[in-house]
């Protein structure tokens, strides 16, 4: 039976280069010393945030940002402190670079925290105005946190037949143990040795990861699981955008069946606008979707394992609230507009119920690993 | 039943001087308090005007002396001119009599009773004679002065004569009166002659109080006001007793000469007109259909005059009795032509009064007395230019804000009439009207009651319309008080941009330093970018800020200069 899921050639290559992120930093330096040294306004263009600047990209299929611009000028009363904050930061980054250590962002803000001269201020109060500068300086630079070695908290494991150098150590994340490998919150500078896989699933609950692995999925079906554990974190992302694009994996989401799992698969695919900015690095939409669905209640007769959904439905007085409300908000997603996700989604609200990952082991703990997944898989039954 | 007879018995001819003897409420002379001011108020005002009139800067010395409880002798001195020994008992005996009564002028006084009041006021309450010292330039002349009441006539009871070796001149009254008292109040003595030195800042006022201690309202303006002139009145402005006794006091030989020459804006033309108004009138109160009557009246005054005439059968022969009207001498139109001829005043247009006797302080003047008193911080002045109230009374009003410096927290009221201070019933004044409907926080006054705030009213008129003889409030005639409103709110506009710009000034510092502040971080921050010396960064960055905050400097002087 041909497999349905085909590894493909590469189409990036390791691109990991702390010196591009030491020279950018370096021009911008500059360029504002010039600017005050001939008397004007020293100035950072900041490509703006949020949904006012974020569209989708019909043909890459990928939410980008947009091109709009905002000017934060050090002589301006309400630019000065983040134009500083800015500057700090950049510093900050560069030795960090050099040095080759990395620091959380909460470290970052520790790090240039202090109270400037002759004042009761302090350079930053809070995280809160820490956090989004270095957001900043990802869209202005072009380049990603982990880059700058700035990381977050790191979330999600990947268990399979995969080699991986980071740095002087050398691994098989499916000789770990049954935990695998912890993902890191910067994945930049590894290397992967051997792909020994044929795709990768990704799944939404590590339970259900924990249960694949228990029943040698990976090793059976030649697959490579990756625990998002909820939202998947950009040191997630990022790992399943290299694999798809630099070794060819394809990427096969496994999530609930509710407007969250399907938000987790929305995001590896499409991006978010949080991140728009860095959907190039980050999104993988060519990625496909294994379950849950609705379908696979009645077609598995999971009917007596759903679940409720939260809310008051479109219909009834008040509504749509809660899951409701999500899930017609999805509906509205221009990636959602295909007939089969409509298809899903007005099922579920006609249903008015969600099912987990977790419902399968209703039929037996086996059933996951034994049935489910490589039916579907190997015949393709997959949503877009 | 009484007869009339009997009724009659006591029936006897009051004298002008009796009758506000009884009457002195109107005069001014209600409370201790205010009877004290209006004495002397009475005195410097007469003061004042002498020496305008002289064209004599004015040197005006108040003193007061406790006598006894609610005893005191007021001692008023000035440097004007002085008073010709002959006019003594009449200036300040005789009520109703005065240079300016008269005559349509703008003056501080109207009726010419002001200080014979004062006069009678001492006497009354004290029993004494009003002592009067004065020389024109000659022998300084002693003089007791008392109100016969009965007669209405000064008398002078008692008369000295003194050498004058240093040539002083002026005029010195000494006054003994009862049943006043001397405060520190808003209705005082002291606030009153330091709002007479805030609208006269060409006068040097002192005021040497009770127990001694010499306050001094020094002369801010070196420049004497012009005395206002004599002004024609404006045929809307008059009515029929004026017209009737302005005739009978005419030399001209004819009614129209009369016209012509007596009032202002009429001319041979505007007779002409007159006469065919007047036979108008005549002709459509011939009518018998009062629709039809009050269809001729509207398109009168709609200045339909000539076709109103022409719907008439036989016009012209009561158009060249009116004619014949004005060729006849003025002191015999009768009290209905008079009528007839304010009558149709009403129905006609004229240009708007004169207004060259009217005299206000002056913008210039304003801002030099308020700063030379209040020591404000910030001042400014409107005058504006010369309105007309009820047809034909021209009136100006002036206003001045002082704000900051020395001036308390409070919001403060200056009222004034033809430049005399009023101090009593606000409440009821146009003035205060005016400036209660003024939305202060538009203009930066967010709390007037804690902002440091003056605002001085000044309205000047040849008939000021006071509401009663007390001559303390201004009726508030619409007219007035939208021309007050006015003032007030371009002035207050001006205020805006002194504060805003005080603001602005702090704020430009408070900037600065915001920016100052960063510099050692960013210098810092920029060393490690790019390798160059810190100081060296820090210098490049200050010095750019001070350039910039030159040149926004240099640039807000150019715009407000040429606003």
């Amino acid at each position: 039976m041909p497999k349905s899921v085909k590894r493909e050639k590469p189409k990036e290559k390791f691109s990991y280069d702390p010196t591009k992120v030491l020279s950018r930093l370096e021009e911008h330096g500059k360029r504002i010393l010039e600017e005050v040294k001939n008397g004007k306004n020293p100035y950072f263009d900041i490509p703006m945030r949020g949904r006012g600047n974020v569209y989708f990209d019909d043909k890459r299929r990928v939410i980008m940002m947009g091109d709009k611009l905002s000017r934060r000028y050090f002589l301006n009363v309400a630019h000065a402190r983040k134009f500083m904050q800015t500057l700090l930061m950049m510093a900050y980054v560069k030795r960090l670079v050099k040095e080759r250590k990395h620091a959380s962002l909460r470290e970052a803000y520790y790090a240039n925290k202090h109270t400037i001269p002759g004042t009761r201020k302090n350079t930053f109060e809070d995280q809160r105005e820490s956090d989004p500068i270095i957001e900043d300086l990802e869209r202005m630079l072009g380049v990603l946190r982990e880059e700058m070695h700035l990381t977050a908290d790191r979330r999600g494991y990947i268990y399979g037949d995969v080699t991986i150098r980071d740095g002087e150590d050398e691994f098989n994340t499916s000789r770990l143990g049954m935990g695998g490998w912890a993902v890191p919150g910067t994945v930049e500078h590894l290397q992967f040795v051997e792909v020994n896989v044929d795709y990768a699933l990704v799944v939404e609950t590590a339970a259900m990861a924990d249960r694949l692995i228990e029943e040698k999925f990976p090793r059976r079906e030649n697959a490579l699981i990756v625990a998002t554990q909820g939202q998947a974190s950009r040191g997630v992302r990022r790992l399943i955008h290299r694999l798809h694009y630099e070794e060819g994996l394809p990427i096969i989401v496994f999530t609930d069946g509710d407007p969250y799992g399907w938000y987790i698969y929305s995001t590896i695919k499409q991006g978010s606008i949080n991140l728009a900015y860095l959907s190039d690095k980050l999104t993988t939409p060519e990625a496909k979707f294994v379950g849950m669905t609705m379908d696979d209640i009645k077609r598995y007769g999971l009917e007596n394992v759903t679940e409720k959904l939260k809310g008051i439905p479109p219909n009834k007085k008040g509504g749509p609230t809660g899951d409701y409300k999500r899930i017609l908000e999805e509906m509205e997603y221009p990636w959602f507009q295909r007939k089969e996700w409509q298809r899903q989604l007005k099922m579920a609200i006609k249903m008015g119920v969600r099912i987990e990952q977790q419902a399968l082991a209703n039929k037996s703990l086996e059933f996951v690993a034994r049935e489910y997944l490589p039916e579907k898989i190997n015949n393709g039954e997959l949503l877009p | 039943m009484a007869e009339a007879n009997q009724l009659f018995k006591e029936f006897k001819v009051q004298s002008v001087s009796e009758f506000f003897r009884r009457n002195a409420a109107m005069l001014g002379y209600t409370g201790k308090v205010r009877s004290l001011t209006t004495v002397i108020h009475e005195a410097v005002t007469n003061s004042l005007d002498a020496c305008e009139e002289a064209g004599i800067p004015p040197y005006i010395r108040v003193e007061l002396e406790e006598l006894g409880k609610e005893h005191y002798r007021v001692i008023v001195e000035d440097n004007g001119p002085g008073i010709p020994e002959k006019y003594i008992n009449h200036v300040f005996g005789k009520m109703l009599a005065g240079t300016k009564a008269h005559r349509n002028i703008q003056s501080r006084g109207q009726q010419g009773i002001g200080i014979s009041g004062a006069v009678m006021f001492a006497q009354v309450t004290s029993g004494k004679a009003t002592r009067v010292i004065t020389s024109t330039g000659g022998d300084i002349l002693e003089a007791w002065v008392k109100i016969d009441v009965d007669k209405n006539e000064g008398k002078v009871v008692k008369k000295e004569r003194h050498p004058n070796p240093r040539g002083w001149r002026g005029t010195r009254i000494e006054l003994e009166v009862k049943n006043v008292r001397y405060i520190l109040s808003k209705q005082g003595v002291y606030w009153y002659l330091k709002l007479t030195a805030i609208a006269n800042p060409h006068a040097h006022i002192e005021l040497i109080e009770p127990d001694g201690r010499l306050i001094v309202f020094p002369r801010s303006s070196d420049e004497v006001p012009e005395p206002p002139v004599e002004m024609k009145p404006h045929p809307k402005g008059v009515l029929t007793d004026d017209v009737y006794r302005m005739a009978r006091k005419s030399r001209r030989t004819t009614v129209k000469r009369f016209l012509i020459g007596e009032f202002s804006r009429t001319s041979e033309g505007k007779v002409k007109e007159l006469i065919e108004y007047i036979a108008a009138l005549r002709l459509i109160k011939t009518e018998t259909d009062k629709n039809v009557q009050e269809q001729l009246y509207e398109r009168l005054m709609n200045g339909e005059v000539k076709e109103v005439l022409r719907s008439f059968r036989g016009y012209t022969k009561v158009v060249k009795q009116v004619a014949r009207l004005m060729e006849k001498p003025p002191e015999k139109l009768t009290w209905h032509e008079a009528e007839e001829i304010v009558e149709a005043f009403k129905y006609m247009k004229f240009l708007a009064p004169p207004t060259h006797g009217l005299r206000p302080i002056g913008e210039e003047n304003i801002e030099k007395g308020l700063k030379g008193i209040l020591k404000p911080e910030f001042v400014t002045a409107v005058t504006r230019p010369p309105k007309v109230y009820s047809g034909g009374i021209p009136f100006q009003v002036e206003v001045g804000i002082a704000y900051g410096g020395e001036i308390e927290n409070g919001f403060e009221l200056l009222r004034y009439a033809n430049r005399v201070p009023l101090l009593f019933d606000a409440g009821s004044c146009v003035t205060t009207l005016a400036s209660r409907s003024v939305d202060w926080k538009r203009y930066r006054v967010q709390d007037p009651e804690h902002t440091p705030l003056v605002l001085l009213i000044n309205v000047v008129s040849v008939h000021v319309p006071y509401t009663g003889t007390g001559k303390q409030s201004i009726a508030s005639v619409e007219e007035i008080q939208n021309e007050i409103r006015l003032a007030i709110m371009d002035a207050a506009r001006r205020l805006k941009t002194y504060i805003s710009g005080k603001h602005r000034t702090l704020h430009q510092v408070r900037r600065r330093k915001t920016f100052e502040k960063y510099v050692p971080e960013i210098a810092r921050a920029l060393s490690i970018l790019t390798g160059e010396d810190e100081g060296v960064i820090a210098d490049y960055f200050l010095k750019f800020i001070e350039n910039r905050f030159k040149a926004r400097e240099t640039r807000k002087a150019e715009v407000s200069e040429s606003a």
